[in-house]
Order: structure tokens, then C-alpha cells, then sequence
């Protein structure tokens, strides 16, 4: 039996690892995965990596944390740190997310009724670095002791012990990434507690306050963004070329003509894709182009910066970088003149611009905005094309994006055009609002440094590729070809690793994408199957 | 920040092993990359890839969509793989020089 972890122990021996995960302590995956997971080694840390670098949480190292140069360094930063947590209990310094925050503090019960809806402690064997309430309850130690006023030995008394100091936030950064935020411990919460916040508050705090934040979403994310255009590195002219070279494809591919539409001033329509998607699933804007256009949607993309990138990472790690892109995608909506705006296949995209910005966008800034999910389903409904769902007669299971589904309650509608069109669907369980993540939730699925791969495939990712297999259990053999539809960027790249990693589509038959592609794969019109199975 | 040995010339590698300096780049940094990539020599077709992969950062500070290298190398992607087994962007860009793609890819 493993050793319970104590909240107290969480500041001290800064040199040692707080705990391991071993490929033992986790459940076990069905054969042939069990076997193929016992062949292969995870990365190890090299001791010049340690020398470095701050790896002294679970022998994951997602950050690469330098190590401080001294001890003023350290000071330095724990002082920062303190006056952070500060800034994130007052009303001019965190208004969003006071009174959730505030709430979360005072009310948990320890009832951990959050652990067991969190996929990552229970596929992580239980350990219990991995709660909800372990990250939740040492930020509520900390500021009980350290930020609230009154003696410290009463605030110890009362709420349990807690050390201050660079092995404490070290940790605690780097124990911040060890959450997708994915939310089902919020919702599970009979007190209304949302432990996830916690994880997005601390973020955002080491981001804002310390300068802490992970390179992908950061400076190769965020910072590319304003400086080129795009995360991946597009500029302008690089994205309208892609565009061309998709369009060209596309329409040899499919013997229509295939024509993307660029800045169309007043159009009723605005798409904004995640970028990604046109570097790496190119077939997914080439799918909505075809749509749409068949659909006779007056629509446009944008091509001024960053516009034509959804992408909008701040969301996972600092609010001020939020607002930035958000301001800059409202403004080209509003320089088009469009009617609405509608999000491509990307998660995070619809929360940080239908949820989050509508609380920073007023006026004229505010254009509608709208799940793709639904617009589809009013192309697929409208009479105006025509289907022949045989065409998708293969097994078809849907993974929920967290941030769509359960953070924005979009259920019905992406279900009723896969019920139309896929003879052969079956929902995975749990389902809806209550999936699980991909495991690659929160920026994960981007950050690939060091060995944090291995932890997101086979401890976060591990419920997900679990509830895929079983979906399919009635066609486990390969040469039965299966589609996990999962339609956003971030959990599509996840997918795609843990398919890699364990082979799956050699064991399995298993490949993902997204929604569109399923829906133009049943059009009567293209002569040719729209998907390609062999790629 | 870990450093990698290519004859005389030093370079900067990030985690994965991607060179962060692109400048400092020539054939023989990239017969040594393609070394940890467990490339021993570099045919005539690697260098039609990597050389492709080259010109096309040089020219647009990007890494070329997938569908774009394959069509325009005339190379299938199983066959890229086949040179390059950690694929095009793992390891036919890394040997080519080129920093690790971002954003979500």
C-alpha cells in the first residue's frame, strides 16, 4: 500500500521527489495494451537535466523550471509569490473570478467526492498528489497562514501546516500542470467548490506575477501570436498560401471547386479555425469550405492577425494574455462587419471567446458568437444538401471537447447530425456533460518537453483511450475500421499521441478526427469518400 | 540549455533536441542530427527533403504543411517516414534544421 501523502510534507526536502508514479500502481489497460505498456520505457530525467532544472514533484518535469541562483532569487520569488496570492482575493485585482475563488476557499468539506470524478487521481492508481483537494488545500493552507490576518500559529491550529519557500512554490507551479482543468471535480462538488479554478487562478498567478509559464503556451504560443499572426508560426501571407495549396488540393481531390473566401466585408458569417488545423488536419478547413459553400452560407475568413488563428492560450495561463487576442479578434469582426462570429473544431477557442470575452467585450465589440456545432446542424438539417448516410457505415464514437460539452452544456446538436449520419454511432460512457478529458486538456496536448508525455498519455490520457476501446468492443479487430470524432484541435492532437504510442490503429483500427469531415464524407455529391482511411 | 557537438561548430538544442540557432546551420549539423534520429547516412532522398524543408523556411520562417512537402517532393508519407522514421516533423525538420513546430499541430 502506498504511502498517504501529508499536505504538511509539501514545503519540505525541496532537493528529494514528493512522491512517484510507477507503471505498476496504475489499472491495468486491456491486451494487448497491458503488454505493449510493459515493453516501453518512460524518459528518464538525466541527472545534468536535475542539475538545471527544478524536478522535485512526481519525476515528471513539464516546466523546466531553472533552478533559482540563490538564495535572493528564491527570496525574491516567494515574496512575488505571496503578493500574488494577495492580488487573487481583491475585488480591483481579480473581478472575474472573485467570488467563485472566494467561495472555493471557504467551503470545501473534504468530502473528496471530487477525487473519484477526477480521471487523473483514479487512473494515477490514487495517488494522492493527484486530488483535487491536495493543490486546492495547500493554496488554502497558504493563504489562511500567510495571507489572512491573525496570528500564523492560529491559522496553523485551525487549517493544518504549511511550509513557505522555493521548494513550496516550485512545486506548486509545476503541481499546477498536473490538472487539465477539465472541470468534472466542479461538478461533482455538492458544495458548488470548483477545485479547477484553483488550478486556472495559481496559473495565472505564477504567469502574471512571476513570469512562470509554460514555453508552448507562452512565448511559442502566445507571444507567436501577436508577433507573426498565428501559434503555429503562419504569417499572413504563409496561411492565405496554405489556403490555396488546400483549396487546390481539395478540388482535384473531390472534382468540385473548392474556393475558401477571404475578408468578404459584411458577410453573415465569420469562421475562425485553429490555426492547427489548417497545418496539421488540413482536411477539416478543406470540410468546411466545401460545406458551406454548398450550404450557399454567405461566409469569410479573416486574414488580418491574428484572426485567422482561434487559438487563444491565455486562457490556460494568464488573463492579461487573454484579453489581448480576445480584443484582437473581436476587432476584425467588427472591421469585416459580420454578422456573427462562429468557432471552428477548437475547445478552448469557444470558452475564451463565447464565455470568458463576453465578459470583457461591451458595446459594438460584442458580435454574436456561436458554436460551430449547432450552425451545423442547421446546414445539415436544412434541406438545402443532400446525404447518404451509408456512405458513414463504420463504427463511430464522439469524444466530448471538456471545454464545449461540459463548460458550455452544447450536447444535442452535434449528436442529432451524427445520429442522421452515422448508422453506426454509439456514445462512449460516461457521455455529455459527463466525459471524461482527453487528458491532453489545458495546454497539454501541445507540451511535449522532457518526459511530460509519457504522464499525459499514460496517466491523464488513460481514461480517455480506456472508454474509446470500449466504445468499440463489439469490432475489436483492426481490419474494422473505427472513427473517434473528436472535434477539437487540442484533444485531436492528444488523440493522436495516444494512438501512436500504444499502435492503436495497428491493434485496433482506431483513427480520429473531426466532425465536419464525417459530415462532408456523406454528401451525395462527392463521388470519391471524403475521408481517407489509409493516411 | 542542453548543447549538441557537430564537428567544430557547438549548438544549442532545446529537450526534444531541436537546434535553437537555424543560422548556424550546414550539412554536416544536419548529418549529425540525423545521427540521434537514427539516420545514419543521408541518401539523396533525405537531402531532397531536408533541402526542400530548407528553402521553404528560409523563405517563409515556417515549416511547410505536410500534404504541401509531400506533394511537392513527389514523397508519400509512409515513405518519409521510411527515411525519416520519427516523420516529417520529428525528424525530417529537426535534421533540416528547422525549430520545433508550435501551436496546436
Amino acid at each position: 500500500m502506498k504511502k498517504s501523502l501529508k499536505i504538511s510534507d509539501f514545503g519540505k526536502n525541496g532537493d528529494r521527489l514528493l512522491t512517484t508514479v510507477k507503471k505498476d500502481d496504475l489499472p491495468p489497460l486491456p491486451p494487448p495494451y497491458d503488454k505493449i505498456e510493459a515493453e516501453k520505457k518512460w524518459v528518464e530525467i538525466s541527472d545534468e537535466k536535475k542539475r538545471r532544472t527544478t524536478c522535485n514533484l512526481d519525476g515528471f518535469v513539464a516546466l523546466s523550471l531553472p533552478r533559482p541562483k540563490d538564495e535572493g532569487e528564491e527570496k525574491q520569488m516567494v515574496d512575488k509569490f505571496v503578493a500574488g496570492l494577495e492580488k487573487l482575493l481583491t475585488q480591483e485585482n481579480n473581478w472575474g473570478f472573485l467570488q467563485p475563488l472566494t467561495l472555493t476557499l471557504e467551503y470545501c468539506a473534504k468530502c473528496q467526492t471530487c477525487s473519484s470524478a477526477c480521471p487523473v487521481y483514479e487512473e494515477s492508481g490514487k495517488n494522492d498528489l493527484y486530488r483535487p483537494t491536495y493543490r486546492a488545500e495547500i493554496w488554502r493552507r497558504l493563504v489562511n497562514k500567510y495571507i489572512k490576518k491573525g496570528p500564523k500559529w492560529l491559522a496553523t491550529l485551525k487549517h493544518g501546516d504549511i511550509d513557505l519557500n522555493w521548494t513550496t512554490i516550485s512545486r506548486l507551479y509545476e503541481l499546477c500542470y498536473r490538472c487539465t482543468m477539465c472541470r468534472r471535480c466542479a461538478q461533482s462538488c455538492p458544495m458548488g467548490v470548483d477545485n479547477a479554478l484553483v488550478t486556472h487562478e495559481l496559473r495565472k498567478m505564477f504567469s502574471q506575477e512571476l513570469g512562470w509559464a509554460p514555453k508552448e503556451l507562452h512565448e511559442s504560443g502566445t507571444m507567436k501570436q501577436l508577433q507573426v499572426g498565428s501559434s503555429t508560426g503562419m504569417s499572413q501571407l504563409v496561411v492565405k498560401d496554405n489556403l490555396d495549396f488546400i483549396d487546390e488540393d481539395y478540388s482535384e481531390i473531390t472534382g468540385l471547386e473548392v474556393k475558401t473566401p477571404w475578408d468578404k466585408k459584411d458577410a453573415d458569417v465569420l469562421l475562425i479555425h485553429n490555426a492547427g488545423e489548417i497545418m496539421a488536419w488540413p482536411e477539416n478547413p478543406a470540410a468546411f469550405t466545401i460545406l458551406l459553400n454548398a450550404a450557399g452560407v454567405n461566409w469569410t475568413l479573416a486574414s488580418e492577425e491574428p484572426s485567422y488563428d482561434g487559438v487563444n492560450y491565455g486562457l490556460f495561463y494568464d488573463d492579461f494574455q487573454l484579453a489581448r487576442i480576445a480584443l484582437k479578434h473581436a476587432a476584425s469582426a467588427k472591421r469585416l462587419g459580420v454578422k456573427k462570429v462562429i468557432m471552428g473544431e477548437c475547445g478552448h477557442q469557444h470558452k475564451a471567446m463565447m464565455t470568458i470575452s463576453d465578459r470583457i467585450l461591451i458595446g459594438d465589440m460584442n458580435i454574436p458568437k456561436e458554436s460551430c456545432f449547432p450552425f451545423l446542424e442547421e446546414i445539415v438539417f436544412s434541406g438545402k444538401i443532400k446525404f447518404d448516410p451509408s456512405k458513414n457505415n463504420f463504427p463511430v464514437t464522439l469524444h466530448d471537447p471538456c471545454n464545449i460539452t461540459r463548460n458550455l452544456g452544447i450536447v444535442k446538436p452535434q449528436r442529432r447530425i451524427l445520429r442522421y449520419l452515422c448508422p453506426q454511432f454509439r456514445e462512449m460512457t460516461p457521455h455529455g456533460v459527463d466525459n471524461y478529458c482527453c487528458g491532453g486538456g489545458s495546454g497539454f496536448a501541445i507540451m511535449s518537453g522532457n518526459n511530460f508525455p509519457d504522464w499525459r498519455i499514460s496517466v491523464s490520457g488513460r481514461r480517455k483511450f480506456k472508454q474509446i476501446l470500449d466504445a468499440f468492443s463489439d469490432h475489436p479487430a483492426p481490419e474494422v475500421k473505427k472513427y473517434v470524432c473528436a472535434p477539437c484541435s487540442n484533444c485531436k492532437g492528444q488523440i493522436r499521441d495516444i494512438f501512436a504510442y500504444y499502435e492503436a490503429d495497428k491493434h485496433s483500427g482506431l483513427k480520429y478526427g473531426g466532425l465536419v469531415e464525417l459530415i462532408v464524407n456523406a454528401m451525395v455529391d462527392l463521388k470519391e469518400p471524403f475521408i481517407k482511411w489509409e493516411e | 540549455m542542453a548543447s549538441f557537438q557537430a564537428g567544430n561548430i557547438t549548438l544549442e538544442i532545446d529537450e526534444d533536441g531541436f537546434i535553437q540557432e537555424p543560422d548556424k546551420w550546414n550539412d554536416e549539423v544536419a548529418a549529425a542530427l540525423a545521427k540521434t534520429e537514427g539516420v545514419e547516412t543521408l541518401t539523396e532522398d533525405h537531402w531532397k527533403l531536408v533541402n526542400y524543408l530548407r528553402d521553404y523556411y528560409l523563405q517563409f520562417g515556417v515549416a511547410p504543411m505536410i500534404r504541401k512537402l509531400c506533394k511537392d517532393t513527389g514523397f508519400k508519407l509512409n515513405q518519409i517516414y521510411e527515411l525519416f522514421p520519427s516523420g516529417p516533423a520529428k525528424g525530417a525538420c529537426k535534421v533540416a534544421g528547422l525549430p520545433k513546430p508550435t501551436g496546436c499541430v
